[in-house]
């Protein structure tokens, strides 16, 4: 024999994105997630940096392919080649294109990419400055980032909002319960569900939750995807979404020193911008403003814990307690769960209501080391590596006992290990 | 993995002095190429002094210009008396196995006259011929043929690793596999890295050149991306550079392990 029966882990994550690659980019998953998504591209990219830095560049260069002329990324970039009533809401829901022909969706996903193009060009510094990489897609983020913080402004107060559950990544999460019960949900006969083809329906969302995000996205799309026309019924700031802007200014930063321009506009929007977050902080968590509704919202949800990554956050001793405590277990159950273990919407098993995902896990494991808590860091990195090997490499987990959920040999949970492993 | 170079790609007027270069260069090989007439098996006393002298040969590659999968009945019979000549002595030195195309420069069907004078179910009855008595004397050996698909302008008959792999599922002979080459694979294979982890069960054998046929570096290859699959596999066998020169040939030879070794 010259192969290994039993691969390694580091071989296992390589044969997922070697096999989940499709020429110019990696689809999420080849049974559930057959194009390509904004966010996990940038998950995607971190890890494949490692196994082809020219992949990883690539990666990032073709989701960029498909960004509006308004800097906007959107949250899927249709691959042709896919049946177009493959993934439900597809292209002829979306009726999107760029100038360019590429099709797309209208809305966006939480901006990780300036973050991941920064960590791929240090992957490797000679390819990158050989193809070019830093220097063409400098302008795109910036663009990108403009966009965020001139268009989805929303409440005027520095932050950016999200107009749609499936903006912030997390698609189900009860933060976004009271918000979107105000919406009239679709008719259950206008549309057919394909995310519940592979997978289990008691992990994906209900359908009453689907037909409203049918209807919100349908109103964007029928106000022409304009945010200064759209009557928005769901507007929420999401700490998690603004967090990752400030590490991406940070990141713009460095990459405006390596191109030799100056940074100082990108830390200046990343201090506002941290200065802004502050508002969203309240009993030892940052939590969702809803725009629409009364406020700061009551659901502790991991994406209160993610501002962790930024650096020099004022209330990372109160977050990092809270982390540690008994709603989020950190140290005590499998990754950090997606809401608060003691909220009364707590579910184990289902999407983003409980479970725990490996990217989020990754950014919480970045923003630990990034504090210096080191011995917290390495006890969530070996439990994302065992997580990752045991469960083929699992969309997400249930948070108690560690059972895949959802997809398998799904993509950013390999590139993510392949991370953490490339980077002990 | 390991890294090998072919013998004629290595200064030196002998092998012990081309494994003096090769090793101080980085490599942990030396790929022999067998040429026809016999002249592999009446090299034996000398590759049994080299081998003596410290000289790893893992591998041989055909140097001839007549092939197993010939039009020719008489070329195709001396072909396979050279290959077993080849397999017999790599298995003497304690080797892995030879490696051979189907053929090389008889037939394309993307130039002129396009139609080869044998057709498809010709060309497979004396693959499948040629891999069985060459698989049989490669177990007896106790080393491997290596089957090497060659570009679509150097061979009408295997292209690809998939076809390879079919031909060697229906010889069924452990004794055979692939010998990837990456520079044929770049124009042939829909994504390389893809292939390699598809076919893994198949490879034996691998030898590297660039996009331009030069030494690794020398073109736009992604080596990450074809040596990262190989790792994915769990590859770990030797890495054969076959390659022409551009530069330099000495400081080009002397420059590849280190382009290889980044990624492996």
């Amino acid at each position: 024999m010259t192969t290994s029966p039993q691969p390694n882990l580091r071989q296992a994550a390589e044969r997922v994105l070697l096999g989940n690659w499709i020429g110019h980019s990696t689809v999420p998953s080849r049974s559930l997630y057959p194009h390509q998504w904004s966010w996990d591209s940038a998950f995607i990219a971190i890890g494949l940096r490692h196994l082809s830095p020219r992949r990883a560049q690539v990666e990032l260069e073709s989701l960029l392919g498909s960004q509006w002329a308004d800097g906007r990324i959107p949250h899927i970039s249709f691959s042709p080649a896919v049946a177009r009533d493959a993934y439900f809401p597809g292209p002829d829901f979306w009726q999107a294109s760029t100038a360019g022909g590429v099709e797309t969706s209208g809305i966006i996903q939480p901006p990780v990419h300036a973050l991941a193009a920064w960590l791929t060009h240090r992957a490797d510094e000679a390819e990158s400055v050989r193809r070019g990489f830093l220097a063409r897609i400098y302008p795109k983020l910036v663009a990108w980032h403009t966009y965020l913080r001139t268009r989805r402004d929303l409440g005027g107060r520095g932050l950016v909002a999200i107009v749609h559950p499936w903006e912030s990544g997390m698609d189900n999460s009860p933060a976004w319960d009271a918000a979107l019960a105000r919406v009239t949900p679709a008719p259950l006969d206008s549309f057919t569900r394909r995310d519940t083809d592979h997978a289990s329906t008691t992990d994906r969302p209900t359908d009453l939750d689907y037909g409203r995000y049918v209807q919100l996205a349908a109103t964007y799309r029928d106000h022409g995807y304009d945010d200064s026309r759209t009557p928005f019924e769901f507007a929420l700031e999401d700490p998690a979404f603004n967090a990752l802007l400030i590490t991406s200014e940070h990141a713009l930063a460095d990459i405006a020193e390596a191109l030799g321009l100056d940074p100082a506009h990108h830390l200046k929007a990343a201090e506002e911008l941290t200065g802004a977050l502050g508002a969203l902080f309240s009993e030892g968590l940052f939590h969702a403003r809803d725009l629409r509704g009364e406020g700061l919202v009551d659901a502790g949800t991991i994406s209160g814990l993610i501002p962790l990554i930024v650096p020099e956050l004022p209330q990372a001793t109160e977050l990092l307690a809270t982390a540690r405590g008994e709603r989020f277990g950190l140290g005590r159950v499998h990754l950090v769960p997606s809401y608060d273990l003691t909220g009364p919407e707590f579910e184990r098993k289902r999407y983003w209501r409980g479970p725990s995902w490996f990217n989020t896990a990754w950014l919480i494991h970045r923003g630990l080391v990034c504090r210096g808590e080191q011995e917290l860091a390495d006890k969530l990195r070996a439990d994302l590596l065992e997580l990752a090997g045991s469960t083929d490499f699992a969309e997400y987990v249930d948070p108690y006992d560690g059972s895949p959920r959802g997809a398998q040999t799904f993509s950013w949970t390999a590139a993510l290990a392949l991370d953490l492993l490339s980077c002990s | 993995m390991k890294i090998a170079c072919q013998e004629q790609l290595l200064p030196g007027a002998t092998l012990q002095e081309k494994w003096e270069f090769a090793t101080a260069a980085g490599y942990d090989g030396i790929e022999l190429r067998g040429k026809g007439d016999r002249s592999f098996r009446d090299r034996l006393p000398e590759l049994r002094q080299a081998k003596a002298d410290g000289v790893v040969m893992p591998t041989v590659c055909v140097d001839m210009l007549h092939f197993f999968g010939a039009f020719d009945p008489d070329q195709r019979a001396d072909a396979i008396v050279q290959m077993k000549d080849e397999l017999s002595v790599i298995g003497e030195l304690g080797g892995l196995g030879a490696q051979t195309p189907a053929s090389y420069g008889m037939f394309s069907r993307r130039l002129p006259p396009f139609e080869p004078p044998r057709d498809e179910a010709g060309d497979r009855e004396v693959l499948l011929d040629g891999l069985r008595q060459l698989g049989e004397h490669a177990a007896a050996e106790g080393v491997e043929l290596f089957l090497e698909p060659l570009n679509r302008y150097e061979d009408h008959m295997v292209n690809r690793l998939d076809q390879a792999a079919e031909l060697i599922q229906a010889v069924g002979l452990d004794s055979v596999r692939i010998g990837i080459d990456s520079y044929h694979m770049n124009i042939e294979e829909t994504d390389p890295s893809a292939s390699i982890v598809a076919q893994a069960a198949y490879i034996g054998h691998v030898q590297l050149s660039d996009s331009n046929r030069f030494q690794p570096g020398a073109g736009h290859l992604d080596w990450a991306a074809f040596l990262g699959a190989l790792d994915a596999i769990g590859y770990d066998r030797y890495l054969a550079v076959e390659c022409r020169l551009t530069g330099d040939p000495v400081e080009a030879v002397r420059s590849i392990p280190a382009v290889v070794r980044r990624y492996v």
